[in-house]
């Protein structure tokens, strides 16, 4: 199986890999690069095939969340490159990536004014080739390949997906996270033993600091601005995030007994339930259960904000859409507080180049808005990362988990994860692997291939009578039929009579001399007492005719045609009884023991 | 639960809490953005980490524009036995470690062109006995020296790249040591584990200044010591501990008279008197941390303590590795070590036996929460 990998090697930004597995080819995230404004923020996808369609080519692309750095060339690849093949991806990233998709392209165009980008029409055209798929269910994407989603933590549709073709697997994780936290489970596989584990390791040379300690801290600079009068506004993108957060203020707030207003703005409130009763399944347990009791925008302290508010005196707290502060509401409210040092703003993501997001986290503190007013910042900026990723430890535990026999590990630094390396392949007995962008990886597989056995066959090595032994394999003969993609072991009886052929019979006569003048008749009943008594696990019979028989071998005697006192064995079998055959005539050679006079 | 934590830990400015893959006894800083842990089991292969703090604990200001708080794994390496004592060579990417069986130290190089932490060579121990480990500390110059013994009479330097040894001491005392500390180009200090402290001048054939052993007070226990870095000033800068709560504070001028003798707030004797440990604060007047009783690090305020022996109360209690602890287990967690970090003055590494790994410093008791 080559994954090469057209973006995602050791370096952190865009996820791109593509898998040739059993002669299928398959994409895993299409991701775009933050750091770029140019076409580098593109996967090349020239290199992965030089002539030909790329609908020809892939037999799918599979898409594992909604992140920017995973499906933010989704349309530029579908519509501008040209892919008119699946694309396979959970119901809320069907969901959501439109509107993350939509949200990104304003911002190149309308603020930044790129020229050659993806339109809206070009998104929607490529969600149109989108398929949904939900966990555990499997897919087949054509009469040989299948895949199936599991969950992965980490945003909202998240998954990891097992790519399938024969008896051959890879499995791909995307992003994922093992610890779960307040809206989102862990991410679990069984133990599907793929013959490739691809696995994110942006952070894999990190080692976590704990979930309590993080919320502790938002909880802290929350609570010290609104002590201090402050107005602090959290800017989030629709959903996810801002739910956990909303659980954590809602919770602390009841047990400080804490009076400032908490406000949640309308755009919000409709959106998230709106996806939320769609994707209940997809969150945890805690959330399913607040959900069913009550809306989950009843909380007691958080309310519906208008935009009246913002002007009210005194301390409150505002989620605001959109996430990276570059437009609507969030920047209105921004625009309004931003000249107060008690107020606080909380980043709790990544901002895309060009957003006031992005800028105020960079550390401007004056900013040039429309009409070449200057915004002077004096609010506290706090940039927190909630972003749920697998480190060192989840790393191991997901590898322990599924089993692979080969790791590959992708979205992470060059020289930084040698030992990570090293840890994998000691731990799991299994290769790793770190390409570099670009790289090809192969791997060489030992796929087993099943064969059904017929009854008759079976029975009849069964009536040998020696039992089954699980760790020894046993010696079979049969004929082994490939037919339609149909492997068959059969005696060759029945494959005779199915082919029409006629069965051969093969014999083979060996001739021993032996040094005994009495005659052919004693000569016989020596050999029969010798071998009697040599060959205690066989029938050994003497005929009435004066002949011979080991199981089924004939042995005459015969008078030597020109010496009499030599007598000539003839030693005859069928080519079933090779080896005791061949047995018995080096023992004859051997000659017979004197007889007692 | 989260809001308990959250209001007892009013009493934090910054607290990080890390689960390592295992428990370390040692936390070694490599400049003062890095610390070394390892583990140490003695069945199976234990790590050795060279760990970065997280930048927000390093940079001076605009914090809040910083959002990693992990720690990043800069380097990492293997080793069979456990590792009981690590020490970084000073100017070097050296490091040195110690453990059981004791007949052996091994020298370890952090590669710079990849992050592995790979084993270079071994000092073999000449007079290794089971059970017993060395201790170690180095004399950093040119030449570096490796300073070993796990009883006076086999304390020796070595020189690390010859492997020649340049000091012994020459004796037959047979005591165990517990705690080795290079003072300077020619000196050390050496505490035995019955409470018996030395200074000793490298440049002489044996002749140390000492106190009387054991220790005033203790009738049997297991001492430790630590002698502060700070240059002159006033006070004492000496401080031994005992396993059953003695605090002594010792001047180097006179060591058979403890300036102070104080009892520490612990319910029991320490259940590992090995893991005792008693630090100097670097930026904090007469402050200590005390660890090794149980799952706190007591942090200490040593102006106006006297010799009577009576009991004090602490600063500071962190509590962080039981109050964050699975709650699975059946035995709550031993504090294996801490140490202050070089510069902010109030913060400290802590690590336990439960493998938790905690940075963190302490509030004023009068803030507001």
């Amino acid at each position: 199986i080559p994954p090469s990998r057209p973006g995602a090697g050791q370096d952190v930004g865009r996820s791109c890999i593509l898998v040739s597995i059993g002669g299928k080819n398959v994409m895993l995230d299409c991701g775009m690069h933050m750091g770029f404004n140019d076409d580098r923020r593109f996967p090349d996808f020239s290199y992965i095939t030089r002539n030909g369609r790329l609908t020809d080519f892939l037999d799918c692309v599979i898409i594992s969340h909604f992140h920017l750095d995973h499906c933010g060339a989704l349309p530029y690849f579908s519509e501008m490159v040209g892919y008119d093949g699946p694309i396979y991806m959970t119901h809320p990233t069907q969901a959501i990536c439109p509107i993350l998709l939509e949200d990104y392209r304003k911002i190149a165009v309308d603020k930044k004014g790129e020229a050659n980008f993806f339109t809206s029409q070009m998104i929607k055209d490529c969600m149109k080739k989108v398929v949904a798929v939900h966990l555990h269910q499997t897919v087949q994407v054509d009469d040989e390949l299948e895949i199936k989603a599991y969950y992965a933590g980490h945003v909202l549709g998240a998954a990891m997906f097992q790519i399938k073709v024969g008896s051959e697997s890879v499995v791909y994780t995307g992003d994922y996270n093992m610890t779960p936290d307040r809206h989102l489970g862990a991410a679990w596989i069984d133990k599907c033993r793929p013959n490739l584990l691809i696995t994110e390791s942006t952070y894999a040379t990190t080692i976590r600091d704990s979930k309590r300690c993080r919320e502790r801290d938002f909880l802290k600079k929350v609570h010290e601005a609104v002590e201090r009068g402050g107005k602090v506004l959290i800017p989030v993108f629709a959903l996810g995030r801002a739910q956990e957060l909303c659980i954590l203020l809602e919770t602390f707030w009841e047990r400080m007994n804490l009076k400032a207003p908490i406000y949640f703005s309308t755009g919000l409130t409709e959106k998230a339930n709106h996806y939320y009763k769609l994707f209940i399944t997809w969150t945890n347990q805690k959330i399913r259960k607040t959900f069913v009791q009550r809306n989950m925008f009843e909380f007691k302290h958080i309310k519906a904000f208008d935009r009246a508010f913002a002007d009210n005196p005194g301390p409150m707290v505002v989620f605001a859409t959109p996430g990276m502060l570059h437009a609507g509401q969030s920047l209105q409210i921004f625009r309004k507080w931003a000249g107060n040092e008690k107020n606080m703003v909380i980043m709790p993501g990544y901002c895309v180049q060009g957003t006031v997001g992005h800028k105020i986290l960079s550390g401007q503190r004056k900013l040039e808005m429309e009409g070449r007013q200057v915004l002077e910042v004096k609010m506290q900026v706090e940039y927190m990362s909630f972003s749920a990723h697998a480190d060192a430890k989840g790393i191991m535990q997901l590898v322990g988990q599924a089993e692979p026999e080969n790791v590959l590990l992708v979205h992470g630094e060059a020289k930084k994860m040698e030992f990570l390396k090293q840890k994998i392949e000691q731990e799991f007995r299994v290769n790793c692997y770190m390409p570099a962008n670009g790289e090809t990886v192969t791997l060489p597989t030992s796929p087993s291939i099943p064969v059904g056995i017929s009854l008759g066959l079976l029975k009849r090595e069964m009536a040998q009578g020696l039992l089954p032994d699980a760790k020894k394999p046993r010696l079979l003969h049969g004929t082994l039929i490939m037919k339609d993609s149909n492997f068959r072991l059969v005696s060759s009886e029945q494959a005779l009579k199915e082919l029409g052929l006629a069965e051969h019979q093969l014999r083979f006569t060996c001739r021993v001399h032996l040094h005994d003048p009495r005659k052919e008749q004693e000569t016989a009943l020596r050999v029969y007492s010798h071998l009697k008594s040599v060959l205690k696990d066989h029938c050994v019979q003497h005929l009435p005719d004066g002949s011979v028989t080991v199981e089924s071998i004939l042995i005459q005697a015969a008078a030597h045609s020109e010496d009499p006192g030599t007598k000539v064995l003839l030693v005859s079998w069928t080519y079933q009884d090779e080896e005791l055959g061949s047995y018995l005539t080096s023992l004859l050679k051997k000659g017979l023991p004197q007889a007692a006079s | 639960a989260l809001c308990d934590f959250v209001s007892l830990s009013c009493r934090y400015q910054d607290f990080h809490a890390f689960d390592l893959s295992g428990a370390t006894r040692v936390l070694e800083w490599i400049g003062d953005k890095g610390v070394c842990v390892a583990g140490y089991e003695s069945r199976k292969k234990n790590e050795i980490l060279h760990l970065i703090l997280p930048l927000r604990l390093s940079v001076k200001e605009n914090q809040g524009l910083f959002p990693e708080r992990d720690f990043k794994v800069c380097h990492g390496g293997f080793s069979d036995t456990p590792v009981f004592d690590l020490k970084h060579v000073p100017d070097t990417r050296l490091l040195v470690t110690s453990g059981l069986p004791g007949c052996n130290l091994h020298v370890w190089q952090v590669t710079e062109d990849s992050d592995v932490i790979r084993a270079v060579s071994s000092i073999a121990m000449q007079e290794a006995e089971e059970g017993l480990w060395p201790r170690v500390a180095i004399f950093s110059s040119t030449a570096p020296g490796v300073l070993h013994g796990a009883r006076l009479r086999s304390l020796k330097v070595v020189d690390l790249e010859s492997q020649k040894t340049t000091y012994s001491s020459g004796i037959g005392d047979n005591e165990e040591l517990s705690s080795l500390q290079v003072l300077d180009a020619d000196t050390f200090a050496f505490c035995c584990a019955s409470g018996r402290l030395g200074l000793v001048d490298i440049r002489q054939k044996w002749a140390p200044s000492e106190n009387v052993s054991p220790g005033p007070g203790s009738a049997g226990g297991r001492w430790c010591a630590e002698v502060a870095c700070r240059r002159g000033g006033p006070g004492p800068s000496i401080a031994s501990l005992g396993s059953d709560g003695q605090l002594c504070l010792l001047d180097p001028r006179d060591l058979c008279h403890p300036v102070s003798a104080v009892r520490c707030s612990v319910s029991a004797p320490s259940p590992d008197p090995e893991l005792l440990r008693v630090t100097w604060a670097p930026g904090l007047d007469n402050c200590l941390a005390v660890s090794g009783f149980d799952g706190t690090v007591q942090v200490y305020d040593a102006t106006s303590w006297d010799r009577t022996g009576g009991q004090v109360e602490p600063l500071f209690t962190h509590r962080g590795h039981i109050f964050l602890e699975d709650g699975q287990r059946d035995t709550v967690p031993l504090l294996t070590t801490h140490t202050w970090h070089p510069h902010k003055p109030r913060t400290l590494l802590s690590a336990a036996s439960d493998a938790s790994l905690h940075v963190w410093d302490w509030v004023e008791r009068h803030a507001a929460c």
